[in-house]
């Protein structure tokens, strides 16, 4: 082994080591004071604080070093604090700090400066130099609703423009000037709201300093305490540290010791968590009294609410009642409300939002490799040779992740974008496939046609390891191809391309989202994925496989836990007798069989008088589902209608019981991310007085209407968890440690980063086939509504804003606008922030135009986080002809200038 | 550096350059409008700062050069010449004051005066036909000597392109190893400064993998007081080009850029000139004398950056970044211009190599020292009596080249500053110590860099000199490493306030900061300061001791 000699003692070195990599591992992290370094960004060698003397022999002659990005030489002798490294650091700091104010008692950083610790190892006593230029008057901006900058702080490290480059992907940050005169410039100069930047924090977390810091001062030291826990937005699961004064969330920050998001996260993780103390949060539960919801106490509600249900049950059965639980939720509260549903009130009406979000995902790839989750993990990025990203946009809807993809896509490397927009993504894209809305699966067939035809599938693979290939191919290539390029309306020569680069990497790894699934062939295109990845080999190592980027931050773990009919807990067959009856004995009481409704035959049911209680856990459906005028009548058609919420909602204006239940602040439990990972979330701060969690909620009234259920914990709900669901079997709350497990976690606590390495979960992988079939909505409407309008998200809110609208974002983002190409635009005299009246089958909006070529002519984009506009007044209630989740993203539609209170809205402006 | 933007600007072929965009968009106006940076920036992918916070680096694209006509040259042989002030006096009458800037020297040395009109450059003395270069009359000429002791490698006349390119043919026959040879027998070393071994730098690119390469030339000869690389462009531009050439058949590849200083518009013109006929005798493009081998060129003219010179800054300068010196590893042969295998390398190092394939590696290494073998360009301002471009062999004593080539000096002088603003201040009592090699420089504690010879007159303060070189570095400095950025302007600023005050320099703290400079800074510029500035105050102590305190 190599080694090398630090202040005359031998020490073994690594492939790869700088000098300071070798110093820390073997003297920890402050021995040798740095400045420009930081953990997550490359050597930059600009304070030259670090610099270290190397000699080629024992205590002879030396060169000073920088040690950030200098290798080390085997066998050469490192002395790190020699008496002229001493001065020379020294001498740095003190021409630093003729150029830096001196004010560290009233500074937010105080005691947090990595120049004042610095500084202080140094010895500094003086400072020798005349007075002479410097950028002490330099004022603040305080223009952002989160980011602020001090740059007469500044000591032109370049962590933040180097973090915003090489963490984010941005180039919002630069130095300008040169020399004495260099400064941090936010893109042409603009101050914080102005420029581009995309607020995710990690100027301000990479800022040495506080020259670039937030408005919660993240990096003061003021915190009583900081706690792990796990982000509520997203799927991509990213570890937080919150910080907690008197009892209340002061900041966040990002760990940088987070496998899942190393020291990043996005501005809805880091900043948008003000909405948890709001005003307008629920304290107290509310029950409808001739008309109006009115303030109750909890027993007053739990004890409507049983009479209730048990009235109901009595009188119609327990399948009169449904359940929806929800994929914001933690494992164990999701798996609680799923037990409520089956074994309490005996039904298999249960399910989740991971319907309308997911649920193609979890069938197709059951149908296929038989497990409905990420294959693989995204720390397999690092290994990849080609992403394919299929109707996702993960740079405004899973930041963390989005930001990963982009600097892969940066960097030139093979990347394919399936996306009717030009997302952010898509420009950098080696290639972007923008098909018309709803053709996904012809553009998959017209890719896997090239692979088979121009022979390029993985032999080897598929005769090991599938079955159904030869009637897969067969029928594969009975497609006219010219007839699928006229579908899709891309290019054939650029499809094959794009089929050639994903077949013929060493390794392909795909991404997909709603693009994929809110389609009425959500889950044959899901198939199609998979048979993409089986064709071309790439399952079962690093940097491969099929890998869905979950909408919600547990939607993974809500499917998991049983939230749907056909499944219980550990997506166990719930119509099967063997397994019935071992739920039934692992419940005590005997669980129902019988079939059970998913979401919109619960909505249909509703209307028909069939379903007469329905029970919302932290859902709005009224918002989010689509065709809004359909899903009201559903919920007003009720006899009682529960919803636990934290804030009033679009859909509990509608309820007769609303219960305050507690945000993600405020509780514990477990979320799994979109790659399987199982990670702990532990309340900061305690529920606000008058709520409580929703796991808490639901335990109440499992007692209150007879069956025994002890009080919310996840630790004990975890071991119960533990013993029905299969890949759960090891999981255990003491041992999920900071960066958590990925399923299936064996008896023994070992967990699993890639599935499918050596067989498939069903044996051999299925191939499907499927063919383009033109949406109804189209086939209907398309000659009368000729636009299809799709639907997007805005990366600063979340969904439909329940949240992210009671925080700074929606300072940021302030409505939902539809984006329109110049050209249709220009064809009804609509011009850029004019009203737009846009017209389907089921309703009328009127939204802000948007003119951009992000979209083809004759495609429309549209977001729904305000309620304002009800974006789905005009969606529809087709749905995926096999897991019924709903069609979103195409809705055929006409435009036209607004007219009426809109026009004259607008020119009040 | 960034590695994104690297890769960005590399997407676009080799036909479109984001910085040649730049310089493109200024020269209407003198900078870039708004319009101008959000379509680049669009166009090429990168952010608005990245355009924003390149443009405001360069001399002659940042906004405080909107509107500039006449730039007056303020390198060190015109100042320390004093000739400048008179100049800008006469320029008075024809520009506003506004209309008037700065040119951090245009290669006139042998003239001590010069200032650069409409993208032209002209000696001092033609300010009096300033109405007949407006019009076009008056052309660029200049004469200066230029003459050699030993054996000339450089500066003798090539013949006709096709038959010169003869070299270039054979070579297409041989081995890229067997020329590696050549060179390693040669003994070449790199002749922009650092002296560093060509053949073991074309070697370790030629073995990395990569289906993209480049060879860059650093024509960017920033040092005040050199114009050897400026008379190879503009006299001998084959040999150059040939080099460039060589250098890609050996590396395996394509493309040769040209990277010129502004400042130099007439050595611009040349080359391309001399590329044009290139390509009409076919003897570049695709498939060259049917050799497979496919070579094209690129000439990028530079926007006024000293630090350009340096090859890390002159690389992300090409892509459209900031001209920030990158740290190393990665090294340009690994991971060099668009992150692709790149070999930069200084104009006269180059311009050698059709010699040594025509002559062979012993012939070049007979001449010379062993370790310093070849010749040396040398470059005389005009405070000698014969000044110019003079070729020496390496190891010829320093007296010869003063006396012999230079023709003494035309005023009584007492230093000179060889090598650049980072070389040596030499004593006039120290000629008779040097030869002009590498080592006998280093071993005397000076620099034989660029070999440029700048003298300072008897009656000029060496005060002033020093002064001089902090401002030069302070303006220059790329500000990325804290030393350089904030260590010259202290200086600058501590010698001027004793200048002009009664303040006295703590001569502690003097070295504390040359130490700082010296051993801190990331690249040469910062770190090669305080030599000259050293030498200074050792041989000139009894001028400069009253300027610090007892």
């Amino acid at each position: 082994m190599k080694t090398a000699y630090i202040n005359n003692e031998s020490f073994p070195i690594q492939p790869g080591d700088t000098i300071l990599k070798l110093v820390r591992r073997h003297f920890g992290k402050d021995f040798v004071p740095t400045l420009c370094d930081a953990p997550n960004l490359d050597p930059f060698g600009a304070c030259r604080v670090c610099s270290v003397d190397v000699a080629l022999v024992k205590d002879g002659p030396a060169k000073a070093q920088a040690s950030c990005h200098t290798p080390v030489i085997p066998d050469s002798y490192i002395y790190t604090d020699s008496e002229r490294i001493t001065r020379l650091r020294k001498n740095i700091i003190e021409l630093v700090l003729t150029d830096h104010p001196l004010d560290c008692l009233t500074c937010e950083v105080n005691n947090n400066c990595e120049l004042q610790t610095v500084a202080a190892k140094v010895g500094i006593r003086d400072v020798r130099y005349p007075e002479g230029k410097n950028h002490l008057d330099r004022k603040k901006d305080l223009s952002h609703p989160y980011m602020t900058s001090d740059l007469s702080k500044c000591i032109n490290c370049a962590r933040c423009v180097r973090a915003c480059d090489e963490v984010q992907g941005e180039f919002v940050l630069n130095m300008a000037g040169r020399g004495f005169d260099s400064h941090i410039i936010k893109s042409y100069d603009n101050n914080f709201f102005d420029s581009d930047c995309v607020s995710c924090g990690a100027c301000a977390q990479a800022c040495p300093t506080s020259a670039i810091s937030d408005v919660f001062e993240s990096k003061s030291i003021v915190a009583d305490k900081k706690v792990r826990t796990i982000c509520t937005y997203c799927g991509v699961g990213c570890n937080l540290d919150v910080a907690v004064v008197n009892g209340k969330v002061k900041s966040i920050q990002a760990p940088f010791d987070a496998k899942v998001n190393e020291g990043h996260t996005c501005l809805k993780g880091r900043f948008a968590f003000s909405f948890y103390n709001h005003p307008e949060r629920l304290r107290t539960p509310l029950i409808r009294k001739n008309g109006e919801l009115v303030p109750a106490t909890w027993d007053e509600a739990y004890d409507f609410i049983a009479n209730k249900l048990t009235a109901i049950k009595t009188e119609f059965g327990p399948d009169a009642i449904g359940g929806i639980s929800s994929a914001r939720c933690t494992n164990e509260e999701n798996y609680l409300m799923q037990k409520f549903i089956r074994a309490v009130i005996g039904t298999n009406n249960i399910d989740s939002c991971a319907r309308v979000c997911h649920s193609p995902t979890a069938l197709g790839m059951q149908r296929t490799f038989g497990t409905g989750a990420a294959t693989n993990s995204i720390i397999d990025l690092q290994s990849t040779d080609c992403t394919m990203v299929i109707g996702a946009n993960p740079t405004d809807a899973h930041p963390v992740t989005g930001a990963k993809l982009k600097q892969f896509a940066m960097k030139g490397k093979p990347t394919i974008v399936i996306d009717p927009r030009r997302t952010e993504l898509a420009r950098y894209a080696t290639y972007h496939l923008q098909l018309k809305p709803g053709t996904n699966v012809a553009m998959l067939n017209m890719m896997l046609y090239y692979i088979i035809s121009d022979g390029l599938e993985d032999k080897d693979f598929i005769n090991s390891r599938t079955e159904g290939y030869e009637d897969f191919k067969k029928h594969i290539l009975s497609f006219d191809i010219n007839d699928l390029e006229k579908i899709t309306g891309v290019e054939k020569e650029l499809v094959r391309k794009a089929a050639h680069a994903y077949a013929s990497a060493p390794n392909a790894m795909s991404f997909h989202g709603l693009g994929v699934t809110e389609h009425s062939q959500g889950t044959y295109t899901v198939m199609l994925i998979a048979d993409l990845a089986m064709i071309t080999g790439n399952i079962g190592r690093r940097g491969v496989g099929v890998n869905p980027l979950r909408g919600q931050n547990n939607v993974q773990g809500a499917a998991d836990m049983g939230c749907q009919p056909h499944q219980g807990a550990g997506y166990l067959d719930s119509y099967d007798p063997e397994i019935n009856a071992k739920y039934s004995k692992f419940y005590g009481v005997k669980i129902p069989i019988g079939k059970g409704m998913k979401i919109p035959e619960m909505y249909d049911a509703s209307i028909n008088g069939k379903l007469k209680a329905l029970w919302l856990m932290g859902e709005d459906n009224v918002q989010t589902d689509p065709n809004t005028n359909h899903v009201i009548k559903a919920m007003s058609n009720l006899e009682l209608l529960v919803v636990q919420e934290i804030f009033m909602t679009e859909t509990a204006k509608l309820a007769h019981v609303v219960l305050p239940a507690a945000s993600f602040l405020e509780k514990s439990g477990t979320f799994t991310n979109g790659e399987r990972r199982i990670q702990k979330v532990q309340n900061a701060v305690e529920p606000i007085e008058g709520t409580k969690p929703d796991g808490q909620i639901i335990v109440e009234i499992m007692n209150k209407m007879g069956f025994s259920q002890s009080a919310y914990d996840p630790k004990t709900l975890l071991e119960e968890i533990s013993q029905i669901v299969p890949f759960f079997a090891g999981v255990k709350w003491d041992e999920l440690g900071d960066n958590g497990k990925q399923w299936p976690v064996l008896p023994d606590g070992s967990d699993t980063e890639i599935l499918h390495t050596d067989t498939f979960k069903r044996g051999k992988g299925k191939f499907q086939v499927a063919t383009w079939k033109e949406s109804e909505e189209i086939v209907n409407h398309g000659a009368e509504f000729p636009y299809i309008l799709t639907t997007n998200r805005e990366l600063e809110h979340y969904n439909c804003g329940t949240m992210t609208r009671r925080t700074g974002n929606v300072e940021i983002l302030t409505d939902d606008v539809l984006l329109i190409n110049p050209e249709d635009a220009s064809k009804h005299l609509i011009n850029d922030g004019e009203m737009v009246c846009v017209i389907s089958a089921r309703g009328k909006i009127d939204v802000k135009a948007k003119v951009t070529d992000e979209v083809k002519a004759g495609v429309l984009s549209s977001t729904f986080h305000f309620p304002e506009v009800r974006m789905n007044d005009l969606t529809s209630s087709i749905s995926d002809s096999e897991a019924m989740c709903p069609e979103y993203k195409v809705v055929a539609v006409n435009i036209r200038k607004s007219k009426g209170k809109y026009k004259t809205l607008i020119n009040e402006m | 550096m960034s590695e994104n933007l690297s890769e960005l600007a590399g997407r676009k072929d080799f036909e479109k350059n984001l910085f040649e965009e730049f310089g493109k968009a200024a020269a209407k106006t003198g900078t870039l409008s708004s319009d101008d940076l959000e379509r680049l920036k669009e166009e090429f992918l990168v952010g608005k700062s990245s355009v924003f916070g390149a443009v405001s680096f360069y001399d002659f694209l940042k906004p405080e050069n909107k509107g500039k006509k006449v730039y007056v040259c303020n390198g060190s042989a015109c100042l320390t010449a004093g000739t400048q002030p008179k100049l800008i006096s006469k320029l008075n009458n024809h520009f506003s004051k506004d209309e008037i800037g700065e040119m951090c020297c245009l290669g006139r040395c042998h003239q001590n005066s010069a200032f650069h009109l409409d993208g032209k450059n002209f000696s001092g003395n033609d300010v009096d036909e300033i109405e007949s270069i407006k019009s076009k009359k008056k052309n660029t000429s200049e004469k200066y000597h230029v003459g050699s002791l030993g054996n000339p490698v450089l500066i003798v006349p090539s013949p006709e392109v096709k038959d010169y390119y003869t070299i270039f043919k054979d070579c297409l026959k041989r081995d890229a190893v067997e020329l590696v040879d050549e060179l390693k027998k040669s003994g070449l070393r790199g002749r922009g400064g650092a002296g560093f071994s060509m053949a073991f730098k074309l070697d370790s690119c030629r073995n990395v993998k990569g289906e993209t390469k480049f060879i860059v030339c650093n024509a960017d000869e920033g040092d005040p007081g050199a114009y050897s690389d400026r008379y190879i462009m503009e006299e001998r531009p084959h040999s150059l080009l040939m080099g460039m050439m060589i250098a890609g058949y050996i590396v395996g590849a394509k493309y040769g850029i040209v990277y010129i200083r502004g400042e130099y518009p007439e050595s611009v013109e040349i080359i391309q000139n001399a590329i044009s006929e290139l390509r009409n005798e076919k003897l570049i493009g695709p498939n060259i004398f049917n050799s497979g081998f496919d070579f094209d060129f690129k000439v990028i003219k530079a926007q006024g950056a000293y630090i350009c010179g340096e090859e890390t800054a002159l690389l992300s300068s090409i892509e459209g970044q900031r001209p920030e010196v990158r740290v190393r590893p990665p090294y340009p042969t690994q991971q060099g211009l668009f992150n692709k295998p790149t070999v930069v390398n200084n104009v006269e190092t180059l311009a050698n190599l059709p010699f040594i394939m025509k002559n062979g590696g012993s012939t070049y290494a007979a001449i010379g020292t062993p370790k310093s073998t070849g010749t040396k360009l040398i470059s005389l301002d005009g405070h000698f009596n014969r000044p110019g471009i003079y070729e020496v062999d390496m190891g010829t004593p320093l007296r010869k080249v003063v006396d012999e080539l230079g023709g003494g000096f035309r005023i009584p002088i007492k230093a000179m500053h060889i090598g650049g603003p980072l070389g040596g201040l030499v004593p006039v009592s120290k000629i008779d110590s040097l030869t002009v090699d590498f080592d006998s420089f280093a071993k005397e504690g000076f620099l034989l860099g660029h070999a440029s010879v700048v003298c300072i007159p008897e009656n000029y303060p060496l005060i002033a000199y020093i002064e001089h070189l902090f401002r030069f570095t302070a303006h220059e400095s790329c500000g990325k490493c804290f030393p350089c950025r904030l260590g010259s302007t202290r200086g600058y600023e501590m010698i001027d306030k004793a200048r002009t005050s009664d303040y006295k320099m703590d001569k502690a703290l003097m070295n504390d900061l040359l130490e700082t400079l010296e051993t801190g800074s990331l690249c040469a510029l910062g770190g090669g300061l305080p030599l000259p500035i050293k030498n200074a105050l050792k041989y000139f102590d009894d001028e400069l001791s009253m300027y610090f305190k007892l």
